[in-house]
């Protein structure tokens, strides 16, 4: 060990004594500094005064030897400030000066200042609003006690192709009572249900809970109880919060309230925190353990909290033995089953919304860069204006660590006011924030300036404090501070260093611009080609709802007897065109499926083609828009493709085809009077194709035309959401379309109420959230890479008036100070411009995910980036070249 | 050893070793009698025989700081010459401080010399 030669040991008993001295010294340093300061030149004094008679005393006379004390003790002021920067609290101390200093500096020049102060609030401010929702939605953990034990549970069936299912409920008690990796398990089974009598009725969505449920993830009601052990089948349920507040105004009276969900009587007995995911439906029923459950239906999805110790490894191996038990005793349901298990984490956001954020993230992180660069610019400029001071303060004593934190300080206290103003913008963007709602963004309505969000703020404010303050800070003076004195605020050779350090800023900032642009055109463009996309759909002056059936609607035609009715008594409304009715919504509903193949010879390899199934009511086709191109229409006399129970099978079937579809099965043929195979290889119906519509963006506007296939509504198919087409404002209709509906069944909910357009434009929200973020922030880069340009020639110009005023007194024309000036300029941006593409060329490929229809490097965003970053350039440059080309010589040249 | 660069900005390593070295010096030759900044300088220069020359710029930072590590106490009195001076003197804590300094260097300077004459 090597040995403490500093020696600041200390006896434990002097501990208390010893730092009491320290701060008292600490206390009189900064506090007494006058007479600390006093005592010390006094002693200087005296040492010279004894030095002095000390050479008297060898024979000196007192001429001489006052000259040689003077030499022996060197600058006074140098060693004052050497006695100062060691006493305790030297650093305090200097920092209250230099503060004290920066402020009034700062003060002496508001224009720049709040200049300073508003570039990097706009980048701190843009930064934390971008975090706040990044940390929302992905970085959050969840509102779980010991979230990391707690996974969740799917059966695999690789033979089949499913690598994640649900459990059946039989399998689920298997595993429940097998298992020992689990502290506990729990599963859920979500379905969707009227809740009637109890104000407007509506369609509620309910998830019935196995008792363990509540318990594995470590949740309590906040009002009220959970589920009891002996609750397994009773009418008792727990309300959601958002249900909670937006149903019953969060009544704290809500215990005791009897929910009448499809008929049946449930009484609230809880209501659960906030939080997402899993405890965020609208109401909780108990569900409890029933010997005879059901083992082939795959309905129930399952969590577990792993035991303290268990790793997923181990669990997944003991599940693994588990399903090997359970095929052996039910070979048939539990053929290839196998269980895996998930971290709960990964709920947290899809992989899009992360990238998406990541990408915005990165953007806003851009721009930071770019203010920075404004910023220390703008700092670098009046630094030179200031090398006098700073020259004299160097030649007063002060060391270049103090010069640096000097500089330092400045543009982190710069940063600091950004970083207030910039917390303020972001307070109030937060709270327009939490009420949007942004499909594939979870937990927005919980996106707050929290902790994380205001250390990442500082954090951003710091770096780009200290950002800015790097290149002024390394140009303070070293050496030549004479010349600096002297020559004042002439050119010379370190501030033609700094024009060059400026310039590379400028290119770095063009670079930066370009390559933010790039991304927001890329975004752009891809957004406009979503727009452009032809949806085949007619989405203009179209209203769209649904209709919540309860069960009884699907006995004895109830349901085909309403929506006849209704749409029969609709047609009779004047502001109606067309109406009709689909099982799925267009766009944003949800797509079923099934395999289908032509009967006759199969003109596609490999397996049969999926494609999307609508049963449609005959009018839905046209009031949608799409375009009969062959065949006929659906009428009164084509059944639904599925057999009603108790009745005599259906002979013949009837379908019709989306055009994509028809070409795909009977290419280059009439497919009309053709037969296909509808779920082939499950029921294998077989039905004629009676007619072709055109092609339509069924499953939303990214994902091209659908193959569609058209199935008729009757009384076993009875659609539910509901398309009118009306001869003006769509909305303006609903008024009728409720009264009429109530007037057919008071207690049917109608939900969704939406304009065609709306439907569209909601579901391309998240691009839309992106192009307009990414505007936002190209639009201030744009912004702050002209002002960086500007700045930079508007001083150079002032700098070089002289030299200037002198070429023109000699003979240079106007045209040629301009070209000169306003190639100063554009020789940096068009650095940029090069460097930013080639950046630009490498990072787009990380936008893939966020493009439609063009490529990352698209020529033509390039080239406009380029020239809108050119002409933007030369028009910054085009004012101070201007300014110089009127340069009045004699004027110039008196000013020197 | 020239000392008088002690301050001046020095490879990182050496400076708790320089800085120990004055230390050292000083608290020895204020150990003796109480002494005023240039008597302190002139008798360094002394006793290493002129190895040492303190100049001001690294005295009076030294005397500070041990002044302010509660090693030396400073009072103002008179001179030979009958001038105002500040005199320092050891306290407790720095006698304390010398002697287990002291042990330091010499084992140091013993492992140094077996050191030296081995090579």
């Amino acid at each position: 060990m090597a040995p403490n030669l500093s020696g600041h040991g200390n006896r434990p008993g002097d501990l208390v004594g010893t730092s009491m001295r320290w701060l008292i010294t600490i206390w009189r340093n900064l506090f007494h500094k006058r007479a600390v300061d006093q005592i010390l030149d006094e002693e200087l004094r005296s040492y010279r005064q004894l030095l002095e008679d000390e050479k008297i005393a060898a024979g000196a006379d007192s001429q001489t030897a006052q000259r040689e004390a003077a030499i022996e003790l060197g600058g006074i002021e140098v060693i004052k400030e050497q006695v100062r920067d060691i006493r305790r609290g030297a650093f305090l101390e200097g920092f209250w000066t230099e503060l004290r200093q920066s402020i009034r500096a700062l003060r002496r020049n508001p224009g720049m200042t709040a200049m300073c102060v508003l570039m990097l609030a706009l980048g701190i401010g843009a930064s934390t609003i971008i975090f706040s929702v990044f940390e929302a939605a992905l970085l959050r953990p969840l509102p779980f006690k010991d979230a990391n034990r707690l996974v969740e549970l799917a059966e695999t069936q690789f033979d089949l192709g499913m690598d994640e299912q649900n459990l059946s409920e039989a399998d689920f008690w298997d595993l429940h009572d097998g298992t020992k990796s689990f502290q506990s398990v729990g599963a859920y089974n979500r379905f969707q249900t009227n809740l009637t009598g109890d104000g407007e009725p509506e369609k509620i969505s309910v998830t019935q809970v196995t008792l363990g449920f509540f318990p594995t993830l470590g949740v309590d009601p906040i009002v009220g109880r959970n589920f009891s052990a002996a609750e397994g089948d009773a009418k008792v349920a727990i309300l959601g919060n958002k249900f909670w507040k937006s149903r019953y105004g969060a009544d704290a009276n809500i215990l005791g309230r009897v929910l009448r969900l499809e008929g049946n009587g449930y009484t609230v007995v809880g209501v659960l925190p906030r939080g997402e995911p899993w405890i965020d439906d609208q109401v909780y029923v108990p569900y409890g353990y029933h010997p005879a459950a059901d083992r082939g239906n795959r309905e129930f999805a399952a969590v577990g909290r792993l035991k303290k110790g268990v790793t997923p490894e181990a669990a997944r191996k003991e599940l693994q033995s588990l399903a090997a038990a359970m095929r052996a005793a039910n070979p048939k349901e539990d053929k290839g089953i196998g269980f895996n298990i998930f971290p709960s984490r990964r709920w947290i956001a899809p992989q899009e919304t992360s990238t998406a954020l990541r990408i915005l993230l990165a953007a806003v992180g851009l721009l930071v860069l770019i203010a920075c660069g404004n910023v220390a610019n703008l700092l670098l400029a009046r630094g030179l204006a200031r090398r006098r001071e700073i020259a004299l303060r160097s030649a007063l004593g002060a060391a270049r660590a103090r010069l640096v934190r000097f500089v330092m300080l400045e543009s982190l206290l710069l940063s600091a006011l950004g970083a207030v103003l910039a917390l303020a913008l972001a307070a109030a963007a937060v709270r327009g924030i939490r009420t949007m709602e942004i499909p594939g963004i979870p937990r927005l309505d919980e996106v707050s300036l929290n902790p994380w969000v205001l250390c990442f703020s500082c954090g951003v404010a710091l770096f780009t404090g200290l950002l800015c303050g790097l290149a002024p800070a390394l140009h303070t003076p070293l050496q030549g501070v004479a010349a600096a004195l002297r020559e004042g605020d002439r050119q010379t050779g370190a501030s033609r260093r700094q024009g060059r350090v400026r310039a590379m800023l400028v290119s770095a900032e063009v670079a930066l611009a370009f390559v933010l642009l790039v991304s927001t055109g890329l975004v752009l463009r891809s957004f406009q080609g979503l727009l452009k996309e032809h949806r085949g759909f007619q989405t203009a002056r179209r209203l769209m709802f649904s209709l919540s059936y309860p069960d009884s609607y699907r006995q004895n035609g109830r349901g085909k007897a309403l929506v006849d009715s209704f749409l029969e008594e609709l047609s009779a409304n004047p502001a109606v065109v067309s109406s009709g009715a689909v099982s799925s919504r267009p766009v944003e509903g949800p797509d079923n499926g099934m395999n289908i193949d032509a009967v006759t010879h199969s003109h596609v390899s490999g397996p049969p083609p999926w494609a999307s199934w609508r049963v449609v009511t005959p009018g839905y086709l046209r009031t949608v828009g799409l375009p009969l191109l062959r065949g006929r229409n659906f009428n009164s006399t084509d059944k639904p493709v599925w057999d009603e129970p108790g009745q005599p099978m259906l002979s013949h079937r009837t379908v019709m085809f989306s055009a994509a579809l028809a070409r795909l099965l009977f290419p280059n043929e009439d497919p009309i009077g053709k037969h296909t195979i509808l779920w082939k290889g499950q029921f294998n119906r077989d039905a004629e194709v009676v007619g072709v519509v055109g092609d339509s963006l069924e499953r939303g506007l990214d994902h091209g035309p659908a193959l569609t296939v058209y199935l008729p509504y009757g009384r076993v198919a009875v659609p539910s959401e509901f398309v009118v087409e009306t001869r003006g404002d769509p909305k303006t209709v609903f008024p009728d379309v409720r009264a009429l509906i109530q007037r057919l069944d008071r207690d049917l909910p109608i939900e969704d109420v939406r304009s065609f357009d709306e439907v569209i434009s909601h579901s391309i929200s998240p691009q839309r959230i992106n192009s307009i973020v990414l505007t936002t922030f190209g639009g201030f880069a744009l912004l702050l890479a002209t002002f960086g340009i500007y700045g930079v020639l508007a001083y150079l110009v002032r700098r070089r008036t002289a030299e200037i005023g002198l070429r023109m007194a000699l003979g240079a024309s106007e045209w040629a100070i301009l070209k000169m000036i306003v190639a100063q300029g554009i020789l940096p941006a068009l650095l940029g411009i090069t460097i930013g593409g080639a950046i630009a060329c490498w990072l787009s490929r990380y936008l893939k995910s966020l493009l439609f229809g063009v490529q990352p490097i698209d020529l033509l965003t390039y080239a406009a980036v380029s020239a809108v970053l050119l002409v933007t350039a030369a028009f910054a440059c085009f004012i101070p070249g201007y300014r110089a080309m009127r340069t009045d010589p004699a004027i110039a040249l008196r000013l020197e | 050893m020239p000392i008088d660069n002690l301050y001046e900005p020095s490879p990182v390593a050496n400076i708790a070793l320089l800085q120990g070295t004055l230390d050292v010096l000083i608290l020895k030759v204020l150990a003796l009698q109480p002494m005023h900044g240039l008597g302190i300088s002139r008798r360094i220069a002394q006793v290493t025989k002129g190895t040492f020359q303190v100049k001001p710029g690294s005295l009076f930072p030294a005397l500070h700081r041990m002044e302010e590590a509660g090693w030396l106490a400073a009072e103002w009195g008179e001179s030979e010459s009958k001038r105002r001076a500040k005199f320092y003197r050891v306290t407790k804590a720095g006698v304390r401080k010398l002697k287990q300094e002291t042990v330091e260097w010499r084992r140091i300077s013993a492992a140094m010399a077996i050191a030296l004459e081995i090579s």
